[in-house]
């Protein structure tokens, strides 16, 4: 099976449909000790620089350009320079389906082409059970750490539909029962650094929603057509208000007391705070990551002062 | 019940009695003079050492801010913490701060490095800046080229009382991008003496500035108003 990476959100039910292993190379970056030289987001300087040095070993790449990240787009580019074959990914900014229908296409033909239509399916069902995990720690039942990890591995299904298949069988034997009482919601990209769920909910902040790892669990498709039908909204491609008015139905369905907006410096997300704070009816903090590793201490003093805000609000 | 606040520099001790403030503040190394004869479950602590010295509940410096600043200022909208270390936008009305710790600009130990520049002590910068006549302009407050920019001026025939207050005029703008609309605004910290600095936030801020009677036990304050 080829090693296929990839950046961001690409369908892997396509990738698994072409025969093909997805790997999201974002996967190594939070554990990792790396300082890149030239850098912007760690998040792309890392992978880039561990790509052209054949530190992720991968046979192809799947840059997701459009819509997503322009640094992404120009570090994938390095990486295609130094001799991994490479696609460039364009989600529409419209949402337009049939456009998107096109961008699988010529996906599918740098793939190879689909081998294992059956796939689509399988997936379909695996996200189901994924969007079991997701509700079951909005109520309390499993960790927000341990669901996280799960849900975020949905960007590529961990490799391997089976491994995948068995890891969603989790269960947090020592789950603390003051559960509920700060429901947070953690918006933006997710935070580069490896613990911080756990950091959140040691300083009784329960986060109830990951909003990019549940971009990877919602959308899904029994065929190429249904993929482009559904992975056109994929919020973080289209235009802000479309992506507010989702936050706002889910914030409030998962009734949270307060949002955690993550941005990672040198991302053009950033810019994207003053407008959430505008328009979400919420207590917001806004904190910002750099480098990865473990929460640093003022970090976590921002978060233990929301805490205390929301606890007295 | 006592407040007490130990931060990175010094340490400070609040009671209230009969309904009036009674505080004392120390270094932080001797710290332990402020609880003799305290008990454990008397104290609240609040700053950088909070969880380190003994206390009953312990609060972060951001949330002591808030609750001390209101016990002065009923209705408090904003307070601007200027520290040694960073400096801290609480927005009240809207629970939310801003907190800059990633480098000196904005913070107290860019006009430290002023300071020693002019081998004068902090505390005197408030007095020369008001003997300015003209004000310079200096964009940067990263110390580093601010002290490249400070030299130029000297050389342009600014004199030092002139690149003092070109510096809190700096300081000023610097710190303005990161306050909220708001019509008053409390200050708190250590700079809150230096009466330069505090003139050209007015001028730059266009707002009113309040100043608690006891600025630095503020938080030591807060941490036991919290605990009420
Ligand atoms: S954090 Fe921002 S800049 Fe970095 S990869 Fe993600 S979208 Fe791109």
């Amino acid at each position: 099976m080829p090693k296929i990476g990839i950046t961001a959100l690409v369908p892997p039910e396509l990738i698994f449909a072409c025969g093909g292993q997805p790997y999201d190379v974002n996967n190594v970056i939070p554990e990792s000790k790396k300082y890149p030289k030239n850098k912007l987001c760690a998040w792309t300087a890392i992978w880039q620089e561990m790509l052209v040095k054949r530190e992720i070993k991968i046979d192809s790449l799947i840059v997701v350009a459009g819509g997503d990240c322009h640094n992404a787009l120009v570090d994938g580019q390095k990486a295609a320079m130094s001799g991994i074959p490479t696609h460039f990914f364009f989600y529409p900014f419209d949402g337009d389906h049939k456009y998107m229908e096109s961008q699988l296409h010529s996906l599918c033909s740098f793939l190879g082409d689909i081998k294992h239509p059956e796939k689509f399916r399988q997936i379909k069902e695996l996200k189901k059970a994924g969007q079991l995990i997701d509700k079951k720690r909005v109520n309390g039942k499993i960790s927000a750490g341990e669901a996280f990890r799960i849900l975020v591995s949905i960007s590529d299904l961990m490799g391997d539909l089976d491994k995948f298949k068995r890891a969603l069988d989790i269960k947090t034997p020592h789950l603390n029962a003051g559960i509920g009482v700060n429901r947070i919601a953690l918006i933006g990209v997710p935070p580069i650094y490896h613990d911080f769920h756990d950091v959140a909910q040691s300083l009784d902040l329960q986060i109830v929603f990951d909003e990019l790892p549940y971009e990877f669990v919602r959308h899904t498709g029994a065929d190429l057509n249904e993929v482009a039908k559904d992975y056109c909204n994929y919020t973080f491609a289209r235009p802000l208000d479309f992506r507010i008015g989702f936050l706002q139905k889910e914030l409030e369905k998962r009734k949270v007391d307060g949002v955690i907006h993550y941005t990672q410096f040198a991302c053009h997300h950033t810019l994207e705070d003053e407008i959430l704070r505008q328009e979400l009816d919420y207590p917001i903090l806004t904190i910002q990551g750099d480098l990865p590793g473990k929460t640093p201490e003022q970090i976590k003093l921002r978060l233990e002062a929301f805490r205390e805000m929301i606890a007295r609000s | 019940m006592i407040g007490l606040d130990v931060g990175s520099t010094t340490a400070k001790r609040v009671k209230i009695e009969d309904g009036e403030i009674k505080f004392e503040i120390t270094g932080t190394h001797n710290w332990k003079d402020l609880v003799e004869g305290i008990g454990k479950e008397d104290i609240i602590s609040t700053g950088y050492f909070r969880h380190s010295v003994p206390h009953k509940a312990s609060v972060t410096e951001i949330t002591a801010a808030r609750f001390g600043a209101e016990y002065y200022f009923p209705g408090v909208e904003v307070i601007v913490d200027i520290g040694g270390q960073d400096t801290k936008v609480i927005d009240v009305k809207k629970n939310n701060f801003i907190i800059n710790d990633k480098c000196s600009a904005g913070t107290g130990a860019f006009l430290e490095f002023v300071a020693n520049y002019f081998k004068i002590e902090l505390t005197e910068m408030g007095r020369l800046h008001s003997k300015a006549k003209r004000i310079p302009q200096i964009n940067n407050t990263c110390g580093v080229f601010a002290v490249s920019e400070m030299i130029s001026q000297l050389v342009a025939g600014y004199s030092k009382e002139e690149v003092i207050a070109g510096i809190h005029y700096a300081f000023a703008r610097r710190i303005s991008f990161m306050i909220p609309e708001a019509e008053t605004i409390v200050l708190i910290g250590g700079t809150v003496k230096n009466e330069g600095m505090i003139s050209a936030l007015r001028d730059i801020l266009n707002k009113e500035i309040l100043i608690p009677e006891e600025p630095q036990i503020v938080n030591a304050l807060g941490a036991l108003e919290y605990s009420e």
